[in-house]
């Protein structure tokens, strides 16, 4: 016991060090990563082979989709204890504030890309669900006497609502996190308009023109060529079609800021080590937090794929970052 | 109204106790240290998920976008143009063209799916 912990202590010592080496080339980095990764791709086209960033690390790409899928497949069991430990659990906040801004109504589609676990398309459900209980909550009431008429036409809108059914489809790169997410939904009792898909968000296995809503909750820092991924978003939306984006992204103040980084590199790697058994995946948590692009720099990326009224909203002081666009 | 309740609380705990009788499995497999045989038992009964085929309505090849045809005793899903098969498990399509199998009649080797 007294072993583990003086190798848990020398951990954290040593990688604290590194730390301290790194927020100096971190610190470079970040303001190199703002010219985007369309001048690397250039650099390195030109090289002949293409790199990118893996947490602080640099890559070659198709080493980094790799490696990304080993810190899912990893951390894929304990997921959501991590996530509800790490974030203190305001994480379900900001779920939940991403339902609240995207509102769907009944019949809606959604895809939820690197949806792993599924908790945005359990919430997408169960909102939708609620909202349609509150709609026959509120037809109920003012049908109190109905006429003849009344009561045939509601014999024909209920078949309609069956073949609405909102739909929700997770999909991931990672069986792994899938198979979580499904025993979840098991246990949960949520199966109804639920499916599962494993995939790419570079290459979405879905026709055009398909799902009203598209979510990218936490995911789209993994992704190895993001514009990519933003293409293909557009493509698969329905025109008005939404798209809405859930990152980590920077924090505006100052002061937050250094406690979040000093929280970010102490302590999660730590927890990550001690209720995971994974701290490397933790640290590559963080830093692909730190090299994402931030808020301004993101949003000019999804007008750039051709998004319309692209906003966002920076959620606990700018820790999270809700970006909104919508296909027209 | 209280005979209810405590009606309510006898008949409670004998149908869970019912609930866990037939779960055992399943909290055995969600047990942090999982012995090998346990998870294989598991793995079996989760096998048996069929595959949604309403799902075929929007699920395309991801590398020629067209649509796909469900073949059942395989459990793949056939992009006859391509010549690959994208397998399912456990009711989960894998659409990651690594992942997909060549057919053997495609004899042309050349038109891997990783060549994208």
């Amino acid at each position: 016991m007294a072993a583990s912990m003086r190798l848990l202590l020398r951990r954290v010592i040593r990688l604290s060090h590194r730390y301290n080496n790194v927020t100096a080339a971190g610190g470079s980095a970040r303001s190199g990563c703002c010219w985007g990764p369309s001048t690397c791709r250039c650099f390195s086209d030109v090289a002949g082979d293409r790199s990118t960033h893996f947490g602080f690390e640099t890559v070659p790409e198709t080493e980094k989709a790799k490696r990304v899928y080993k810190v899912f497949e990893n951390v894929a069991q304990k997921y959501d204890t991590m996530n509800d430990v790490m974030s203190l659990g305001i994480h379900r906040l900001w779920k939940d504030m991403l339902l609240h801004a995207m509102h769907p109504q009944p019949g809606a589609r959604l895809l939820d890309v690197a949806g792993g676990t599924g908790d945005i398309s359990f919430r997408f459900l169960e909102y939708v669900r609620s909202q349609q209980e509150r709609q026959k909550r509120r037809t109920a009431r003012s049908m109190q006497t109905p006429s003849s008429q009344d009561i045939s036409d509601n014999y024909s809108t209920e078949d309609e609502d069956t073949s609405q059914e909102s739909r929700a489809v997770v999909c991931d790169i990672n069986k792994e996190m899938l198979n979580v997410g499904r025993k979840r939904a098991d246990s949960m009792g949520i199966s109804a308009g639920l499916s599962w898909v494993v995939g790419n968000a570079e290459e979405l296995p879905f026709d055009d023109d398909q799902f009203d809503i598209y979510t990218i909750a936490f995911g789209i820092r993994n992704v190895t060529h993001i514009d990519q991924a933003l293409q293909e978003a557009l493509r698969v939306l329905k025109p008005g079609g939404r798209f809405m984006c859930l990152e980590f992204s920077k924090v505006t103040n100052p002061v937050l800021a250094r406690i979040y980084d000093a929280y970010s590199f102490q302590m999660i790697p730590v927890l990550g080590e001690v209720i995971a058994g994974d701290w490397k995946s933790y640290q590559y948590l963080v830093e692909s937090i730190r090299k994402f692009p931030d808020q301004e720099e993101f949003k000019h990326m999804i007008e750039d794929a051709g998004f319309y009224c692209v906003k966002y909203n920076n959620l606990t002081s700018g820790v999270v970052a809700l970006h909104s666009g919508f296909k027209l | 109204m209280f005979r209810n309740v405590f009606g309510r609380l006898l008949t409670e705990p004998i149908r869970v106790h019912r609930y866990l009788k037939n779960a055992p499995l399943i909290q055995r497999a969600t047990a942090d240290s999982v012995p090998a045989r346990s998870f294989s038992d598991v793995k079996d009964e989760v096998q048996q998920q069929p595959f949604d085929t309403s799902l075929l309505e929007f699920l395309v090849c991801p590398l020629s976008k067209k649509p796909l045809r469900y073949e059942a005793e395989t459990s793949e899903l056939i992009n006859e143009e391509l010549g690959i098969a994208y397998p399912v498990v456990n009711g989960i399509p894998n659409m990651i063209p690594q992942e997909a199998r060549l057919l053997q009649k495609d004899a042309d080797a050349s038109t891997s799916p990783t060549q994208e």
